[in-house]
């Protein structure tokens, strides 16, 4: 009887409060000012020091099938983005917390699970205004640092948003009907007459306009569920809605080529200037703090730039990135190295003397130099049995034969260097050594891809391969020498640095005189640089510094005190499945605040870590605060941008930006944002829904003699 | 001498269906099952409570799979209902609750069980042949010229599976995928049987599920072959590329491992004179001007090597559930051995190409005529995207 079977369904669902304690230890995770914490294995009192989400849950002992799904969440959105998972975690307990409150209030799962999902989903639509083109971003960072009144590039970028993006279209009204922004932005456009220019700007709302009428042909009024955009609800918008109908009639083929007019001006008036400085801002907009993965990664970006220049490929390759962790330095001599550096043990780096200023001969193999090894898939026969005509001295002496002739082999094609990918036979490593051959094992494959394309070396599997094509040459090898000239001598291990003209191989040397921190730090850099790689590759970003939840908070808060209306059920309708819709509307709303308490909780979380409030209390109060002042403006969207430009909204990363002044910007990065929401809502409503735990296996005495067995059945 | 254990005493248990823990067995597994039925039904967490894979899930298949019943006449009801699925793939979970809810009314009315089944096979009857005729009014006839009804079926096979975690635009999105992959699988030139073609499902975790697409022909990952460079691919003459199928290991091991022993002398190499049988297979590739060679298994580096020398992509460890498929698509029979080659055995392929799915490296051969398609199926997690396949 191998089954047993739990009810986990109670009003208290125990999957999802598991949930919610798993999460709880990640809250100081949370914003750019992060507290590290010890994790003590109380068995062999051993400790180590982590500061990410990943590493946590890496580190504890996940039985349970709660923990356990939540650890294959985490690990996906780690492998996919490599940020945004304490963003997950926390949202992860947030939510579990706030769906136990409905569940609590006695509302339906099947209402939680289509609410919220829709609430999501048309908040993740609601964002969209909040992002910006990598191209404005490095505009808007390069005209705040080049000169310091940032207003004329920033109203310039309004215009433009609007454009790209129809949503945003109201608040540009809004800000068009104040007079001082009307005016520099008259200013840029001086060839244009006002009239004109109004006519561009509405001219985004046509394809708005058509957008909403396809949804819903015969309704005057758009409804948010459906347009996903919240700010056209009020009664005076009503009227610029038709207005755009009779744009949308009238002005439709001039559309695109105004688009493309007005955006060619735009760019070329300082986009030149930019693109040099732009990367560089955008890293530490991005980097929410991290100071020394920052430094580093500008460094890379000039450096790849410099190379872009001569051979045109694209601006940030993050394929060409290695670490390598030099243990004893201060933190300050951490560097970026052009060519791939590495320890090698003290005896390898004697064979280094003889190489310095040569052109060595460099081979690469894709497997382990042994003998023994073979290639994956290679069964080896176990019914052979080798008889012996004529013992000789050879006799016992095989391992040496192979030995000699591998090291024959190497001689004879003069190869200096092997970079191994897997483990190397020691006694071989000697005898190269003796004479005077470099071998380095465990180099990664993107390492030996990048030497194979500079040198032209082939990387082959076993020694008996090897032909002349194979080959490769042109690699320097030399001690590495840190930024004061000396070279390092770190008691076993010493640094040496491999180069081949040309190679785009880039190592981030990190160094750190706390063992325990070299993992995090490894990690923080790994962040930051994922970071302005995913920013490159949406070619967008989010304006960061919590708006974007903030928004989120304030268009579901709409949601949520928006009377029903009968179009409105109609909307509501056309999403559901039929049966399902009296609940749905009825639950709407509790549903609704359950999921804005988790933006909220995390908000108030960032403000508490980076102590821009003393405690959660204080930072509730004033998102209460500043999410009344917007609903009062209209347009939440227009008052939440102007608030942060002035910076007068909880800023994050105060402290560590405080070198670079307070103009410095923030930006989030749109996919992994959003995704981890994702993430972390299927993941709670995913166990939301279940409402058994079947476990199958042997352990049902175990099970029976445990103090829980009353909660378990048996099949 | 060791003793034997004396055999228990056979135990006669008569109306079974009577006992209790039958029942409340039987109970357990319609409540279990009936809970999961239904686009809002309830998902069940399957893991082995010692830190294993957690199988979270509302399908009958997956169900049934893990589970493991005791009882034997549970055991033969869900082993029926796992043959119901494996024929059909559909109505699972409404063939095992009907199961269980007759059984449980069936035992509760008392009477003959030789009456019961009488009556209940010609009640069975009646409906079907009702079902059959024309009169009945819950048939719909589908309309194949159109893909509205097609489009609804599809979409309400996924809509019932809430672990999938789909939202609406992912659910519209992968209706047309896969009644797209469904159209590629129709032959164009109808013969006298048609059968329809392969679609292959290729996984891509961690992605979107918007991100996933449909190709015409098959992809095959390979690790190891750099999209960067344009594929350059030896062509025949009637420019269509040859390609060798391999069903054999390529990887340089001896023949399988029999029984016996085989005695060598020492300094001969079996290794060494097989590679030399693989590198005269090579030899004779290059000189029938093949393209392309795939391999189900391991092909040797040194094999490799030479093959790429004179530029023939090899491609290995495709699989054996791809075999089937390449050699239809291709038209190419799998050869078995590497002692005798056979010129027949070539298929041909009307391209070749690379293709990169987040992070991954694909082969893309292109038929001449597609029957066969690739769907590659993205989803967030492992959880999600098991439930969705």
């Amino acid at each position: 009887l191998p089954m047993a079977f739990r009810d986990v369904n109670a009003r208290r669902h125990i999957g999802l409060q598991q949930l919610s304690s798993l999460a709880l230890a990640g809250r100081t995770l949370l914003g750019p000012m992060k507290s590290c914490k010890f994790i003590v294995d109380e068995s062999t009192n051993q400790s180590t020091l982590i500061c990410s989400a990943v590493r946590l849950i890496e580190s504890l002992d996940l039985t349970g099938a709660a923990g356990q799904l939540l650890n294959e969440t985490i690990q996906a959105q780690n492998k996919e983005f490599n940020t945004g998972m304490s963003t997950l975690l926390f949202l992860i307990g947030a939510w579990s917390n706030a769906v136990l409150e409905c569940l609590q209030q006695n509302v339906p799962v099947s209402a939680i699970v289509s609410v919220m999902s829709e609430g999501l989903n048309s908040c993740c639509e609601r964002v969209q205004c909040l992002q910006i083109s990598i191209h404005d971003v490095n505009k808007e960072i390069c005209s705040c640092s080049v000169k310091p009144n940032a207003f004329k590039s920033i109203t310039c970028q309004i215009g433009c948003n609007s454009l790209l993006n129809p949503q945003i279209f109201l608040y540009v009204q809004k800000d068009i009907s104040a007079p001082e922004e009307v005016i520099p932005r008259n200013s840029h456009s001086h060839q244009e007459d006002d009239s004109k220019f109004n006519e561009r700007l509405l001219s985004p709302l046509a394809g708005f306009g058509e957008r909403a009428s396809l949804v819903k042909p015969t309704g005057e009024k758009s409804t948010p569920m459906i347009s996903g955009s919240g700010g056209i609800t009020s009664s005076c918008n009503k009227q610029k809605l038709t207005h755009s109908r009779y744009f949308s009639t009238l002005g439709r083929s001039h559309f695109s080529s105004q688009q493309s007019n007005f955006q060619g001006y735009l760019s070329g008036s300082s986009a030149d200037l930019c693109e040099c400085c732009g990367l560089e801002h955008l890293a530490m907009a991005l980097s929410h703090g991290n100071q020394t993965g920052v430094k580093l990664l500008q460094s890379i970006v000039a450096y790849q730039r410099e190379k872009a220049e001569c051979s045109s490929s694209s601006q940030f390759n993050i394929a060409e990135i290695v670490t390598c962790c030099l243990l004893g330095l201060p933190e300050s001599f951490s560097c970026v190295s052009p060519g791939f550096v590495t320890l090698v043990s003290p005896e390898q780096a004697t064979v280094i003397k003889y190489f310095e200023d040569k052109l060595l001969r460099i081979l690469l193999m894709d497997g382990d130099l042994t003998e023994q090894y073979r290639h994956l898939g290679f069964n080896r026969p176990c019914n052979v049995r080798t008889v012996l005509e004529h013992p000789s001295l050879l006799e016992g002496r095989a391992g040496d034969l192979w030995l000699s002739s591998m090291l024959d082999i190497l001689r004879s094609f003069e190869v200096n260097l092997v970079l191994v990918k897997g483990n190397v036979c020691e006694n071989l490593m000697e005898r190269c050594i003796a004479n005077s051959i470099l071998v380095i094992g465990s180099v990664t494959r993107d390492v030996l891809c990048a030497f194979g394309e500079v040198t032209s070396a082939q990387s082959v599997t076993y020694l008996t391969q090897l032909n002349a094509s194979c080959v490769g040459s042109g690699a320097q090898v030399g001690l590495w020498k840190a930024c004061d000239g000396r070279a390092m001598d770190l008691g076993e291990l010493v640094p040496v640095s491999i180069k081949v003209e040309g190679i785009p191989l880039l190592t981030a040397v990190l160094t750190t005189t706390v063992a325990s921190k070299m993992q995090l730090i490894e990690d923080q850099f790994w962040t930051s640089a994922y970071r302005l790689h995913h920013a490159l590759s949406d070619k967008k970003v989010f304006r960061g510094g919590g708006a974007v939840e903030l928004l989120c908070l304030s268009h579901i808060q709409m949601l949520a005190e928006k009377p029903l209306q009968p179009e409105n059920k109609n909307a509501v309708k056309e999403f559901h499945n039929p049966w399902l819709t009296a609940s749905v509307t009825e639950y709407k709303s509790v549903v609704l605040r359950a999921l804005a308490s988790g933006w909220k909780q995390y908000l108030s979380v960032v403000m508490f870590n980076t102590a821009k409030a003393a405690s959660e209390l204080e930072a509730r109060t004033s998102i209460d605060h500043h999410l009344k002042k917007a609903a009062e403006c209209g347009s939440p969207s227009a008052y939440i941008l102007k608030e942060f430009r002035k910076g007068n909204l909880f800023r994050a990363g105060s402290g560590a930006f405080a070198d670079y002044g307070e103009d410095v910007k923030v930006y989030d990065n749109l996919a992994a944002k959003t995704e981890a929401w994702r993430r972390a809502l299927d993941l709670v409503l995913l166990v939301l829904q279940t409402d058994a735990e079947i476990i199958t296996g042997p352990q049902r005495n175990q099970l029976l003699n445990s103090h829980i067995s009353s909660e378990f059945m048996f099949l | 001498m060791s003793r034997l254990e004396a055999k228990k005493p056979p135990l006669f248990i008569s109306e079974p269906l009577t006992k209790d823990t039958f029942s409340q067995s039987l109970s357990l597994l319609s409540g279990i099952l009936k809970s999961c039925y239904g686009p809002a039904g309830r998902l069940k967490q399957l893991h082995n409570g010692a830190g294993g894979y957690v199988c979270t899930t509302s399908q009958s298949s997956a169900i049934f799979g893990h589970l493991s019943v005791s009882h034997p006449i549970l055991r033969v009801l869900t082993a029926s209902v796992q043959n119901h699925v494996s024929r059909f793939s559909d109505c699972g979970l409404f063939t095992a609750i009907l199961c269980c809810g007759l059984i449980e009314n069936l035992r509760s009315l008392n009477i003959a069980s030789c009456t019961i089944i009488k009556i209940s096979k010609h009640l069975l009857s009646l409906c079907m042949d009702y079902l059959k005729s024309e009169a009945c009014g819950c048939r719909i006839p589908v309309d194949f010229s159109s893909v509205e009804a097609l489009l609804c079926l599809v979409r309400s096979v996924l809509t019932s599976k809430p672990a999938c975690m789909l939202n609406k635009q992912e659910v519209d999105h992968l209706t047309v995928l896969i009644l797209k992959a469904f159209m590629f699988t129709v032959p164009s030139h109808v013969e006298t049987n048609a059968v329809l073609g392969k679609c292959i499902v290729v996984p891509v975790k961690g992605k979107r599920v918007v991100d996933s697409t449909v190709l015409p022909g098959l992809l095959i990952e390979t690790p190891e072959i750099p999209s960067a460079k344009p594929l350059i691919v030896k062509r025949s003459c009637s420019n269509v590329i040859k390609i060798a199928l391999f069903c054999v290991s390529m990887s340089g091991d001896l023949f399988s491992p029999e029984e016996g022993t085989i005695t060598v002398h020492h300094g001969i190499s079996l290794e060494k004179s097989e590679l030399n049988q693989l590198l005269n297979v090579g030899n004779q590739l290059v000189n029938d001007e093949v393209g392309l060679v795939i391999c189900q298994k391991v092909i040797h580096p040194s094999l490799k090597q030479y093959l790429k020398e004179n530029h023939i992509i090899a491609v290995d460890r495709a699989g054996l559930s791809l075999m089937e498929p390449l050699s239809q698509m291709t038209g190419s029979k799998p050869i078995a051995s590497i002692h005798f080659l056979s010129p027949s055995c070539y298929g041909s392929l009307k391209d070749v190409r690379i293709e990169s799915f987040a992070s991954k490296h694909f082969v893309h051969l292109i038929p001449t005529d597609a029957v066969v398609c690739s769907l590659l199926l993205c989803n967030r997690n492992e959880t999600a995207w098991d439930e969705l396949k």
